[in-house]
């Protein structure tokens, strides 16, 4: 049977149905046939840890080590904000790994969702920084809740080309009436309460009181009406900052980092009154469906090799500790890190863990707030 | 001779018993047709109907929900005013938007029944093409068009309209009434056209014989035949934008958050189950109560 043949009765309209039929048929089965072609004998999803984190750490750099090991990296999947994830986690569902901030981790690992990591299993723990995550509640029997994997700053980023500084970098900057409808702001409580319980002058170790409560939301209400934009979603802050729709925003380090690559002139604020500054790091489920392949996985993001990616990458600060030596001391002053991390940790204010209740009222006010009320 | 001795007439298979009775009942029969359908709506609409009645009269205890049934979340809505002036906020929004959507695709729907004889299949096509893509896609294209370096922006400012890009464009209620009444226009559309479509043209040819020029013929005639399917428009493009959250999200300033959006932040960062709950139902009920209204005009429309 000449395939030409057939093309040619079609176009003349002389192709019988049978013949059509035909080839149709033949069409159908040669797929069906061929043999399959040669693949890669690679690992499946399913035989990888899935590492659940922020929209935006899903990306192969971090995994030298587990790659080197294992073909491939991890599956991700993301979340906008922690409390985000705890919620999808209460709710069941699994993932290996998580990555909350130090200060969330009395209140996550009561959830009992959540189970100590032995890190004697880590062939990185040796070159960890390891005050990162010294305090007691992250202890449990030598073991640790929390394997500290990043840590860094929230304050202002602003545009030195449109911001007119008055005096020094403060807090104010964000409640700068001259440039009402132009500033912008994280969306999430866990930053936004912290910053502006700075701004309202409130200690943190007094940040439940009801009295607290009241100032920090007369403070974030009196800021609403002069915020353009409240987003999760940091590339959305980055592209109106680098437009000049926004002239300074609430931010962590990598809007900095990013802007900065794209030569935009835009600073990272060291607040006068200190900014708000957080561990945060890898949690193990309890139920953790590859918890071997899980511990490949926080070996590789606290290498040496990941952690030099993520400083350059986002401007966050890593945790192993011969990577700052690839960073010169102007590098890491310009990401608003520094060699010894205690200092910039503590020159800061660093959160204190807070009662479920605190939480769960917080966030609540502090919607209604976004919302206008 | 004996009865037993006939010869036995050939069998004749008795029909089973379910057979004689679907036979004998019509109703069953009907509701036996009915059955693939109604238990997909019992599992996928009336079941998590009933969890969100249920869940709503629940409460929250830190992390944990306190599962005695009581009314506190109504009554914590009817206290606070954010509810009210939200809901009414969706109301005003949802409204604007349906109204002049109806407006605005009217006359294209007019068009394609009365003065295209050829290749309707593709004006039809043609007038649902916005719907060819996904919503979140249309949403961010008019972030593009809107924004603040947007295309309508540069072209205000290359044509030396306006000095500084108009902020207002963007994250305002115009925005998200524009959003909504184009993401939804198609829904409007097809009704419109279907009821204009199957208006009978000698009615017209009788009211021109009988000396009514274009104009009047159109409000006497045209116009009232084609109401139903305005309400039945009306109710397709405002059942969905009360229920909008991504585009007040995407578009909508702080200042222009809907009810969605308050339903969504329970059910996520506040993590307050119950009381979203609470909300859905109340909402549900406010756009029941509008499709009452809808309902109630047709009626009277086609009186």
């Amino acid at each position: 049977m000449d395939i030409v043949d057939q093309i040619g009765a079609l176009r003349c309209g002389k192709l019988s149905r049978r013949a059509f039929n035909r080839s149709l048929l033949a069409l159908g089965i040669a797929p069906v046939m061929m043999p399959v072609l040669p693949r890669r004998a690679t690992a499946a999803p399913e035989d990888h840890a899935t590492w659940f984190t922020w929209g935006g750490f899903d990306i192969p750099d971090y995994f030298e080590e587990y790659i080197a090991k294992h073909g491939e990296p991890p599956n991700f999947a993301t979340y906008g904000s922690a409390e985000e994830a705890l919620n999808k986690l209460r709710s069941g569902f699994v993932a290996d790994l998580v990555l909350p901030c130090l200060s969330d981790v009395p209140r996550w690992s009561s959830t009992g969702l959540f189970q100590p990591i032995d890190t004697s299993r880590l062939s990185n723990w040796a070159d960890q920084i390891s005050e990162l995550g010294n305090v007691d509640y992250n202890m449990v029997d030598g073991k640790q809740w929390m394997v500290p994997w990043e840590w860094g700053q929230t304050s202002v980023a602003y545009r030195t080309d449109l911001f007119e500084l008055q005096g020094e970098e403060s807090w104010d900057m964000l409640w700068d009436e001259r440039y009402a409808g132009r500033l912008g702001s994280l969306g999430g409580g866990a930053d936004v309460w912290w910053c502006a319980a700075i701004k309202a002058g409130v200690p943190f170790d007094q940040i439940h009181t009801d009295a607290a409560f009241e100032k920090i939301s007369a403070v974030l209400r009196a800021q609403r009406p002069l915020i353009r934009m409240y987003t999760d979603d940091t590339t959305s802050l980055d592209t109106a900052l680098a437009a000049g729709e926004i002239v300074a925003t609430l931010a962590w380090n990598s809007t900095v980092v990013n802007l900065t690559a794209a030569e935009v002139p835009v600073k990272f604020a060291q607040p006068k009154e200190g900014a708000l500054t957080w561990v945060c790091g890898l949690m193990l489920h309890a139920e953790a469906p590859k918890i071997d392949r899980a511990y490949d996985v926080i070996d590789s993001l606290i290498s040496e090799s990941a952690t030099v990616a993520l400083m350059r990458g986002s401007g966050y600060g890593g945790p192993n500790r011969k990577a700052f030596d690839q960073f010169t001391d102007e590098e890491l002053a310009s990401y608003g890190l520094s060699r010894n991390p205690m200092d910039v940790l503590q020159a800061g204010h660093f959160g204190i863990p807070q009662t479920a209740e605190w939480d769960q009222r917080m966030t609540a006010t502090w919607e209604q707030i976004k919302l206008g009320f | 001779m004996t009865v037993s001795s006939l010869p036995r007439a050939p069998a004749v298979t008795r029909p089973g018993v379910l057979t004689r009775f679907l036979h004998r009942h019509e109703g069953w029969r009907g509701y036996l047709l009915l059955a693939p359908a109604l238990i997909l709506m019992a599992v996928a609409i009336i079941f998590p109907l009933g969890m969100t009645l249920t869940m709503s009269t629940w409460s929250l205890a830190g992390y944990d929900i306190n599962q005695t049934p009581g009314l506190g979340n109504y009554a914590a809505m009817a206290e606070n005013p954010m509810f009210r002036v939200l809901i009414l906020r969706t109301l005003t929004v949802a409204l604007t938007c349906t109204l002049i959507t109806v407006i605005l695709v009217y006359p294209m729907a007019y068009f394609v029944a009365f003065h295209t004889w050829r290749h309707k299949a593709l004006w039809l096509i043609i007038l649902t093409l916005p719907f060819w893509t996904s919503y979140l896609l249309r949403v961010f294209a008019w972030k593009v068009v809107l924004g603040h370096e947007g295309v309508l922006n540069t072209g205000l400012m290359s044509l030396g309209i306006v000095e500084q890009p108009v902020a207002a464009l963007l994250y305002s209620q115009t925005a998200v009434i524009i959003v909504l009444a184009h993401s939804w226009a198609a829904f409007a559309i097809l009704p419109i056209y279907v009821s204009l479509e199957k208006i009978n043209r000698t009615y017209l040819e009788a009211a021109a014989d009988l000396g009514d020029g274009p104009v009047r013929r159109f409000w006497r005639i045209t116009f009232p035949l084609s109401l139903p399917g305005v309400v039945a428009a009306f109710i397709m493009m405002f059942v969905p934008t009360m229920g909008e959250y991504i585009t007040p999200l995407m578009v909508g300033g702080p200042d222009n958050m809907m009810i969605g959006n308050l339903v969504q932040s329970m059910f996520g960062p506040m993590n307050n189950w119950p009381a979203g709950a609470a909300l859905a139902v109340v909402m549900m009920l406010t756009i029941a109560l509008a499709g009452l209204v809808f309902m109630v005009l047709n009626k009277l429309v086609q009186r």
